[in-house]
């Protein structure tokens, strides 16, 4: 489908998919339904979570994430095993997602780039509780009506370059 | 005694004779207070990083004329620049009018510093450029090096890795490191330019434990399947550490059966460093790394890259702060900020005119083992933390590091002994003591 005119209907029912999508998303991660949100991307799919807000690429200095959807794999299998000691007990996250906008879309190819921002709160029982928050910028493929499939999903978290005790759960 | 001079008297003096703190270090085991009182740690900021030499930063990081990096010893702010005169400086990070911190971005390129309390300016080498409104002092001369910002008392570079002294008494760079500069040498030539660079940012955590607690763990062979049993997969193996490699670290030889990392070697030099012998080589047949070798091999002749490819040592500790690893190489740099609490960076060392696709595979890997997010660290952190915490019972006083194994020393004083021996860690108390009890 082509995006029509913000303010049309189409518009508008296109960015309610979008944010309905992105609401389930964050959701799979706030439940531990880690495997269920690694299949959301495609193959080739990826994550990154750069390591200063200015950071242009993540193949050319380092990230705090930047998952394949192998490296997700790694990454979650860790978490369930049960001796994964930085993670006993588990963090607890609540993900907030909003201000979605719908920036560019290729009509050839499915893609939406979509931008929006985000809030999380992360909690492990004897730590304090930590606020994240920034900007997520998606590349989102578009397969039938409400079904998408995260090409690129991006998170510049606002204090990125601070200090961080572990974090373990994606933004 | 008026209160405030109770007040006075209680924060400022130091309550530890040198008999006190040498009783702390007994040759197997070591007193708590060591990691969790507050007053031994202001005297370790002065003594240990105040007397040691303690590594500041590379060269590459203030490659032109102008540049500045700032970092700390120990808890003292100071800059490294590159000055006109294409010199190197190492100067500390305060205004000689009432001190206020003069350089404040991490770094950048500046012709000149200037205070933003009075305007004072400060050239890139820490001098006095000028005094706004001199005519205010009219009873004082100003010297140029005596009312700059103050350069640190000694500093040096090997192979571009710069590290300074606070302290004029101490004896030289050269002295310090030891063999620890052959492995600087050994990095240098793993690269096909013959030189490295610090480049690729920089990745930061925090615990909330202390200082030592990370130095020692760099040099713990015994935690590994223990700790990070987590980060290994199906056949009891890490995941790989280098673009290309076959397979990563072995933990278990089968299943619930730790494989023992003793024939590693442990080696204990003069002033506390450390280092473990290298990894068992893993096959890598990727392009990247063929072309890497074949780069070498015309520089160096087959027989000399045979033995560069050959990594003989696994994590190196500069004692008291750094310590660089050559497998995914890379540098760590431990900085205090409290007696229960540390901040750590990593930094990519970049092996100039290696083939790209090598460093993007080195930084990917450093995600994955050095980051906040890492399958690895944070494993190690939460046992930092946990340690911070377990000590504060008092039904046992003493941290145990006794074990060992049969042990073999050099003439240079280096000792070797069993990869799983705690005599690294021994071997860094006793460095410790010697600059918390010395003289310098
Ligand atoms: S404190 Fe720097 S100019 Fe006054
Ligand atoms: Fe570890």
């Amino acid at each position: 489908m082509s995006v029509s005119k913000p303010g049309s209907d189409d518009f508008l029912v296109l960015r309610l998919e979008v944010q309905d999508f992105l609401i389930f998303e964050v959701g799979l991660l706030d439940d531990r339904k880690f495997e269920e949100w690694t299949d959301l991307f495609t193959d080739d799919g990826y994550y990154w979570a750069p390591a200063t807000p200015d950071q242009d690429d993540p193949q050319s200095s380092v990230s705090l994430f930047f998952d394949d959807v192998p490296m997700m794999r790694t990454r979650f299998a860790r978490l369930r095993h049960p001796r994964v000691h930085s993670q006993i007990p588990p963090s607890r996250t609540s993900h907030m997602v909003s201000n979605v906008t719908i920036d560019g879309h290729d009509a050839t190819e499915g893609e939406f780039l979509i931008g929006a921002r985000f809030q999380m709160l992360e909690y492990r029982p004897g730590h304090e509780q930590r606020t994240f928050g920034g900007r997520y910028e998606y590349q989102l493929l578009r397969r039938a009506a409400g079904d998408f499939q995260i090409s690129a999903k991006k998170a510049v978290v606002l204090n990125c370059d601070s200090v961080h005790l572990p974090i373990a759960i994606p933004f | 005694m008026t209160e405030f001079g109770l007040i006075i008297e209680t924060t400022n003096m130091n309550p530890y004779l040198n008999e006190h703190i040498q009783a702390l270090v007994q040759p197997d085991r070591v007193h708590r207070d060591i990691y969790e009182d507050p007053a031994l740690f202001d005297l370790e900021m002065e003594r240990v990083f105040g007397r040691s030499w303690v590594f500041v930063g590379h060269e590459s990081q203030v490659p032109k004329p102008g540049d500045f990096f700032c970092t700390r010893i120990g808890l003292q702010p100071v800059v490294m620049t590159r000055h006109s005169d294409g010199k190197v400086y190492v100067v500390y990070n305060r205004c000689a009018h009432r001190g206020v911190k003069v350089v404040n971005e991490e770094c950048g390129n500046a012709g000149r510093f200037m205070c933003m309390y009075h305007g004072w300016t400060y050239d890139t080498n820490g001098d006095l450029d000028f005094v706004t409104q001199p005519e205010g002092y009219p009873d004082h001369e100003f010297d140029k090096v005596k009312h700059g910002m103050g350069r640190v008392a000694q500093w040096g570079s090997h192979h571009g890795f710069v590290f300074a002294n606070l302290s004029s008494r101490a004896g030289g760079m050269k002295d310090w490191l030891g063999e620890n500069a052959d492995f600087l040498d050994d990095v240098a030539i793993s690269a096909p330019a013959g030189e490295v660079e610090i480049t690729g940012g920089v990745h930061r955590y925090l615990y909330h434990g202390n200082w030592k607690m990370q130095v020692e763990n760099l040099i713990d062979m015994y935690h590994p399947a223990y700790s990070h049993e987590s980060s290994s997969a199906k056949g009891g193996q890490q995941f790989t550490r280098r673009g290309g490699d076959k397979g990563g670290i072995q933990f278990f030889e089968k299943p619930g059966r730790v494989k023992s990392m003793d024939g590693l070697g442990t080696h204990a030099l003069p002033n506390g460093h450390t280092w473990q012998g290298g990894l068992p080589p893993v096959e890598n047949n990727s392009d990247d790394h063929r072309e890497y070798v074949r780069l070498l091999e015309k520089k160096h002749g087959p027989e000399k890259t045979k033995d560069i490819l050959i990594k003989k040592r696994h994590n190196v500790i500069f004692y008291p702060n750094m310590a660089m690893q050559e497998l995914n190489p890379h540098i760590r740099v431990i900085r205090p900020l409290a007696v229960d609490r540390t901040e750590i960076l990593i930094y990519p060392v970049k092996l100039k005119g290696a083939p790209e696709q090598m460093f993007r595979d080195q930084l990917i890997n450093l995600n994955k083992t050095h980051s906040p997010t890492s399958l690895v660290q944070t494993d190690d952190v939460e046992a930092f933390a946990r340690a911070q915490e377990g000590i504060q019972t008092s039904g046992n006083e003493w941290i145990l590091l006794a074990r060992k194994g049969p042990e073999e020393r050099f003439n240079s004083g280096r000792i070797r002994t069993t990869g799983t021996s705690e005599e690294g860690m021994r071997n860094h108390h006793r460095a410790w003591l010697k600059y918390m009890c010395g003289e310098t």
